[in-house]
Formats: C-alpha cells, sequence, structure tokens
C-alpha cells in the first residue's frame, strides 16, 4: 500500500506541469533564501496566498515544499560568500564558511553546503516515514521548563562556539540578545515593556532587521578599511573530487547532524537556526580537529548545513501526526495545508493516508531540484566575489535596507537595522560575536515565557524542574558548559599533575 | 487653452467617479486581518469565492497581520468608503479593540453580515482526572486559584470561555497563557495544564482521535463532531450558564457604514447566496462552524447582546480598564 502511494506520489511530481512548478517554486525560494531580510517564514507565507486559487492541490503543495527546501538552503551562499547569512538558519554556516571563501575556496564551500544540505533533507524524510510516532511523543514531553532550559542551552552553546576562546564574550552578547526581546508587548501577560508610549516599538523588536544589522553593517565598514582596489576576493577553481572527498570522510558526522537537526525539527517552537547551531556544536565537540573550527574547516559547514535542513522533515512531523507546526516556516505550511483542504493531525492517516507519502516524495523531489539548481546558480553568485567592492558594497547596503523595509512595509524596521548596524559596527571592533546575540533575539521570548509560565504553574517554586529528566540533562550539560569555559577543569588538571610531582 | 484643459480634466475626474449604480466596476479587496491559511482567512475566502459569483467580478482576499488584527480592521476603517473594501474579521476583536482604547468606534459604526460561529469548547488532557464538565468545575470549587486554564492570552476566545467556567463555578482558576491557541493545545496534550476552553475549532481532530477529552462546549446545543462522539451543551450540566450563552467567535463581513443602499442592497444579495453556497457549508462542517448567516439588521441586534456579553466578561476579569457602559453596552 505503502508502494502504490510512492509511486503515486512520484507520478504526480513528474507530470510536466508539476515539475514546472517545483523547479520555479524551489528557484525562487533560493533567491530568497541568499538575499538578506526574506525568511522561509515569509517565503512560504507569500506562496501561500498566491497558491489559493491553484486548482490541483497537489501542484500547490508541491510548490510550497520546493520553496521551503530552497529558502532553508539558499541562506548558505550568502552567508559564504558575503558572511550575511542569508537567512537565520545559515549563521552558523557563516563560522566555516566565510574563513573558506576567504581563502579562495568559495566554490568548494558552495558545493560541500549545497550537497550536505540536499543529503540532509533526504535523510529527514526517512524519518518523516519511519519514526513519525515515536518522536511526536517524545517532542509532546517538552514543557515550560524543558523550553526555558533548551533556549538557555542554545544560547550557551553558541556564545562558547562563536567567541573564539573567550566564551564570557559569547555569552554577554547572547544576553543582550535575550534582553532586546523583551522589548514590546509580551506574550504571558500581554504588559507593554520598554516602549515609553512608542507604538513601533511596542509591537518589538523584529528578528531580520536586528540580524541584517549586525552582520551586514560590520562587513561592508570593514570591507572598505581593508586596503583599497582591486577585487574583494580571490577565487580558485575547485575539484568536484575534492568536495566529494570531504562529504565521503564526514558520512558520520553527517549522520548525527541530520539526527539532531530531525530533533530540533520536531519539538516546537525551535526550528532551523538552533538546528544548525547544535549539529555545529556536536560536530566540534566529537572532531579531531576541533581547534581549527571557525577557521575554514570543513567539516563545520558539513554540520552546519545537514543540521538546518534536516529541520525540515523534522518540523513537518509534528504537522503530519498532530497538527503541532516544529517551526516557524511549518507553522506557516500548516496554515496552508489546512488551505488546501488537508486536515493534519491525528485523523490524517485515516483519512487522507497518501499525504504523508506524497509530502515524503515532494521532499526528496524538491531536495535534489534544490541541488542542481543551487549548483547552477552558484556559478553566478560566487562571480560575486569578483565585483569591485565599490561596486559589490553599495549594493549589498541597498539590499540591507530594501531587506529590513520588506519585513513589514514599515521605515521603523530599517531604523531598528541602523542602530543594530551601529551596535554590530561596535561588537566588532570589541571582538564580541554576533550570532550569539541573534540567537538571544530568536529564543529571547521563548526564554522569557517560558520561564514565567513554568513559575506560575508551580506557585514560584523552581523545584519542579530538578524532578524532571530532561530538565536534569539539560542542566548537567548547561553546568558542565560552565565549568569547562571557566577553566575549572584544566585547573583541577594542573593541580593533580602538580601533586603527581 | 487652460480652461478648456481644466475643464477635460473635471470632465475625466467625474467620469472616473463612478455612480453608485455602476457598482461593482472594478475588482473587490477583501481584507483579513490576520495570516493565509487562519480560521479568518479560510472563512473569508470562502465567502468570498460566492460572493464574486453573484457580483460578477473578482473579490481578492488580502492578508494584513499585525497587532492583534488590529492593523487591518483599522486600515479598513480610515479606507475610502467606497464599496471596495471589505474587511472579514471575528466580532470578539470589535469588543476589546474600543475596550483597549485601540478606536472610539464599535460594531455600530459599520455595516456587518455575520457569517459562522465557532464555540468554545472545554478540554482535558487523556490522562485528566476530570471526565465529565461537573468534575472540572466542582474541582475549581474545592480548590479556587489553583486549577490551571491555558489560554492563547488575555483577551482571547480561550480567556471568555475560561471566565465562563469562573462563572459557573463561582471559583477563580489560575490562568496561564500562551503564544496562540496552538501552543495553548499543545500544552494540554503535554498535560503542563488542567483544562483548555479554546475554540473547539482548533483542536477538534484531537478530540474525535481520543488525544484530549471534550468535556462540554459552550453552545446552546450538543455537538456532534463525529459519529457517535457528542461534546454536550454546558447548559445540560448547568442550566443557569444561560446567561453567558453562547460564548464562541463569531465572524463576517463588515464595512463602516455610508454605503449607498444600492451597493448595500447589492452586497445583501451577494452575501445571501454566498452562505448557501455547498463549498461554503462543506468548509463550516469540516470545521465544525456553525452557519448562521444574518443580515445587516440581524446581526446587529446580535452583536448588542454578544459584544456586551463578552464586554464584561472582560471588564469583570480585569482584562479590560474602559467601562464597556461607556460605549452604551448594558449588563
Amino acid at each position: 500500500m505503502a508502494f502504490q502511494y510512492m509511486l503515486d506520489a512520484c507520478g504526480n511530481v513528474l507530470a510536466p506541469y508539476n515539475l514546472l512548478m517545483l523547479i520555479m517554486a524551489t528557484a525562487a525560494g533560493l533567491v530568497m533564501g541568499v538575499l538578506p531580510g526574506l525568511s522561509a517564514t515569509m517565503a512560504i507565507a507569500l506562496l501561500t496566498g498566491l497558491t489559493y486559487n491553484v486548482g490541483d492541490h497537489q501542484t500547490a503543495i508541491i510548490a510550497l515544499l520546493g520553496v521551503y527546501v530552497g529558502a532553508i538552503s539558499g541562506g548558505c551562499q550568502s552567508a559564504i560568500l558575503l558572511n550575511i547569512p542569508g537567512t537565520p538558519a545559515s549563521a552558523a554556516t557563516a563560522m566555516d564558511g566565510f574563513p573558506l571563501a576567504k581563502a579562495g575556496k568559495g566554490g568548494l564551500a558552495i558545493f560541500i553546503a549545497t550537497t550536505v544540505s540536499c543529503l540532509g533533507t533526504l535523510l529527514s524524510v526517512v524519518f518523516v516515514l519511519t519514526l513519525t510516532p515515536l518522536l511526536t511523543r517524545f517532542a509532546l514531553s517538552f514543557a515550560s521548563w524543558e523550553f526555558f532550559l533548551l533556549s538557555i542551552f542554545g544560547i550557551l552553546i553558541c556564545g562558547a562556539l562563536t567567541a573564539r576562546g573567550n566564551a564570557l564574550k559569547g555569552w554577554i552578547s547572547g544576553a543582550a540578545g535575550i534582553l532586546v526581546a523583551q522589548i514590546g508587548l509580551d506574550t504571558v501577560d500581554t504588559f507593554e515593556r520598554f516602549s515609553y508610549g512608542n507604538v513601533n516599538v511596542m509591537s518589538g523588536i523584529q528578528l531580520i532587521p536586528v540580524m541584517i544589522g549586525l552582520f551586514g553593517f560590520p562587513e561592508i565598514v570593514l570591507a572598505f578599511k581593508r586596503e583599497s582596489g582591486g577585487r574583494v576576493l580571490e577565487l580558485t577553481r575547485f575539484n568536484i573530487r575534492e568536495g566529494f572527498r570531504i562529504i565521503r570522510a564526514n558520512l558520520i558526522g553527517i549522520a548525527r547532524s541530520a539526527l539532531i537537526g530531525v530533533g530540533v525539527g520536531i519539538i516546537p517552537g525551535v526550528g532551523e537556526d538552533v538546528g544548525g547551531w547544535l549539529s555545529y556544536w556536536a560536530m566540534k565537540a566529537s572532531s579531531r580537529e576541533a581547534a581549527s573550527f571557525g577557521s575554514g574547516n570543513p567539516q563545520g559547514i558539513v554540520a552546519a548545513e545537514t543540521g538546518n535542513n534536516s529541520c525540515i522533515g523534522g518540523a513537518i512531523i509534528p504537522v503530519l501526526s498532530l497538527a503541532v507546526p516544529g517551526s516557524a516556516p511549518a507553522a506557516v505550511l500548516l496554515a496552508a495545508f489546512f488551505m488546501h483542504n488537508y486536515r493534519p493531525g491525528p485523523l490524517l492517516m485515516s483519512e487522507s493516508p497518501e499525504f504523508v507519502y506524497n509530502v515524503a516524495i515532494y521532499l526528496v523531489f524538491a531536495s535534489v531540484a534544490m541541488w542542481l539548481l543551487a549548483l547552477g546558480m552558484a556559478r553566478l553568485t560566487v562571480r560575486v566575489l569578483t565585483v569591485d567592492k565599490k561596486i559589490l558594497m553599495p549594493i549589498i547596503f541597498l539590499l540591507c535596507v530594501i531587506g529590513a523595509y520588506l519585513i513589514n512595509y514599515n521605515l521603523f524596521d530599517v531604523k531598528v537595522m541602523f542602530v543594530f548596524g551601529l551596535v554590530g559596527l561596535g561588537m566588532s571592533y570589541l571582538k564580541v560575536p554576533a550570532a550569539p546575540f541573534i540567537l538571544g533575539v530568536v529564543l529571547g521570548p521563548m526564554t522569557d515565557a517560558n520561564l514565567r509560565r513554568a513559575l506560575r504553574l508551580s506557585d514560584g517554586s523552581f523545584l519542579p524542574m530538578f524532578g524532571r529528566p530532561i530538565c536534569v540533562a539539560f542542566l548537567a550539560v548547561c553546568l558542565f558548559m560552565i565549568l569547562s569555559q571557566i577553566g575549572l577543569f584544566s585547573w583541577w588538571r594542573r593541580r593533580r599533575a602538580g601533586k603527581g610531582n | 487653452m487652460k480652461r478648456i484643459l481644466s475643464a477635460a480634466l473635471a470632465a475625466l475626474l467625474i467620469c472616473s467617479l463612478s455612480p453608485a449604480g455602476d457598482w461593482p466596476n472594478k475588482n473587490i479587496n477583501m481584507t483579513v486581518p490576520y495570516g493565509a491559511g487562519g480560521t479568518t482567512d479560510l472563512t473569508a475566502r470562502s465567502i468570498a469565492n460566492g460572493m464574486s459569483k453573484v457580483l460578477g467580478i473578482t473579490i481578492n482576499v488580502i492578508n494584513t497581520p499585525g497587532a492583534g488584527g488590529s492593523a487591518g480592521s483599522l486600515n479598513v476603517q480610515n479606507a475610502r468608503v467606497d464599496g471596495y473594501t471589505l474587511l472579514a474579521n471575528g466580532m470578539l476583536a470589535f469588543t476589546t479593540m474600543p475596550l483597549n482604547g485601540y478606536t472610539e468606534k464599535t460594531f455600530r459604526e459599520w455595516d456587518i453580515w455575520i457569517a459562522t460561529y465557532a464555540p468554545n469548547g472545554i478540554i482535558v488532557p487523556k490522562n485528566s482526572p476530570y471526565n465529565t464538565i461537573t468534575d472540572l468545575v466542582e474541582a475549581i470549587r474545592a480548590k479556587p486559584g489553583q486549577i490551571t486554564a491555558g489560554t492563547a492570552g488575555k483577551g482571547s476566545g480561550g480567556h471568555f470561555g475560561a471566565e465562563v467556567i469562573k462563572g459557573v463555578a463561582g471559583a477563580d482558576y489560575k490562568h496561564i497563557t500562551y503564544a496562540g491557541g496552538g501552543p495553548a493545545v499543545q500544552a494540554t496534550l503535554a498535560g503542563e495544564v488542567d483544562f483548555c476552553p479554546q475554540l473547539l475549532a482548533e483542536y477538534k481532530d484531537l478530540v474525535i482521535a481520543g488525544e484530549v477529552k471534550a468535556l462540554a462546549c459552550l453552545a446552546e446545543d450538543d455537538i456532534e463532531v463525529a459519529p457517535g462522539k457528542v461534546i454536550p451543551s454546558i447548559l445540560k450540566a448547568y442550566p443557569e450558564a444561560k446567561k453567558y450563552i453562547p460564548m464562541g467567535e463569531v465572524t463576517g463581513i463588515l464595512v463602516p457604514k455610508g454605503l449607498p443602499n444600492e451597493v448595500l442592497a447589492k452586497l445583501d444579495a451577494a452575501f445571501a447566496s454566498a452562505a448557501k453556497e455547498k463549498d461554503f457549508l462543506d468548509f463550516a462542517a469540516v470545521r465544525s462552524f456553525v452557519v448562521i448567516p444574518k443580515g445587516r439588521a440581524e446581526s446587529q441586534a446580535f452583536l448588542e447582546s454578544f459584544a456586551s456579553r463578552a464586554a464584561y466578561i472582560l471588564y469583570d476579569a480585569g482584562a479590560v480598564t474602559i467601562d464597556p457602559a461607556k460605549y452604551g453596552f448594558k449588563r
């Protein structure tokens, strides 16, 4: 039966009109992913409205999944070439991708990133088809305490990873991000915080303008500060065999990153961005070359891009089984499914059992289409690096402004972008990493609302936190990370070594 | 020369200001103040399809989410009243917006066609000790302020439902707010809250699949969500709840008052026909919406009682500070 459904789905997607739609949607998703400021969530939301009148619902679903896969994968190109993540999901990719591009290996980096993106999506499809019920049960055991600790855990990891030896700077940056996220109406009591009566501030600081400002501004300014004239970066041709060799050497890492990505994807409220960071951390922690992470180790790209792309399948799992979205783009996708007369949720398997297989097969085709299109597009995007920076940088600046404006068609967001651009410039002079700040803005509402909700449920007691197994595991890892970063372990080891003498 | 030019310009202007008899001679925009795919959006699109068949033009549905739905509503309120800008919205928003001070205008300043009613339900986790609404109400009475209710926040549809339960029990519950209806339902699945009083449409399938237990609905009659699966009306156990019932979200089409009568008459006809379309009725049945098509006069009368009930529930709960009496709402 399952086989029959899959065959039907293949037939659907290979119909000429649907195939054309898949290619167009995936390409559109890639372009939106490459451009900073156009996120995957927005891409799917735009397409949801556009597909309402598409007669064949299958065509619409194919287009929506194509745009999702494209948008999450496209972000790596701008992250690698410009150090400005195209979407928040590819922030971790910039860590090693940009140093590689600076070393003239931008093409290789994009090839690896795109290939593992495709692999990540494919691996997550396997989970969609097999482990859906089991994984959903696990994700559902997450309640307020778990969400609170998960967000703290994510920021601690990101801070430690990006700070180049001084984790404290990363954590300060993350904490500042959480503080920025508190601005505006809070989600627990709809109480105004730090808005000073300004209506725009009341609706909160948007993530995308902050991200564009923090990442974009320093790159533009620093590019002009470096010696003038000539090309921005040198670009050398790369050997596809080398790309495949690196991927083959990291198959275990890819499997691990995919597992992490799927897991993060299933948990409601955390999505592709966290998936990228957690896989990156796991890869670094288990790598023999940990020291070279952050200065252009392809393993970093492999982990980050597998991690964020496998979140796609992960986030779709709870959509299908419970109608609870696992990430922000998946939430829009859920709405789109409803619009096309599908009712994802516990009744899906009895009402339209073919739908799960359709989604899985469409994802497979979308990721293959993405791979081909992205590599074709990379031939154009890598040439960006050969453009004179006197021409390139003003264009990027313009894109930054437009990207910030497009979120809500609101000039206030452009001002926010400028303010955080200056903040980002200051941070880059002080060598404070920007990525934890962004993650803080992403996870800040989750940290705050879940802590307060949990405390309200327990009448202000922290004790219930220690009675939950997942919480205890999170706490243990957080504690271990803090202790190792402040040098307690090396101090202890030195002392023992001293006694031995 | 100048005079001829200005005369020509004036003539052009007059021509472009088409008389009401021609309406509609171009496409109509219907603003939905929430994102695509949500409950309001789907209802709006379904009705827009039916109406455009009668009017012979296309009705474009435009999503303008933001500020909890007030952004889109205020846009339409401030737009030119020419019959080419319609609004689709829930009526609870028109109760909360004036009481929050976002606008001075209530539903009385609008011409309204009510389409659907989506009742609140009361659900509890699968393994909850409460099996009937009486169990839950007795538990609230026994432990005032300790039984937790998960809702989508202050002034949300779920908050209204929780306040009805409080009124019936005569004792308070503990209000736990989430970022939306989805997260509140998810918290119920995870067993984090004792009950969830959100709209039935938000978790109907979970009830049918047995993932959560539905104790009651806040409609006047029982609701059969699936063959043999009936959610009893709260009136069965507590007839005194009559003064709060029906509670839930009421959705319809609105235009600011001031349109010429012939335009309104055409809209009346288009709406009446759209509310009978099979596609619309099917959609409503799947989502467990009750179709209650009401014309303009009927809608106003319905809202006088519905909105004042909702307004005082909010005011008594301390969720808003502006006294509903300011807008002439009677208890």
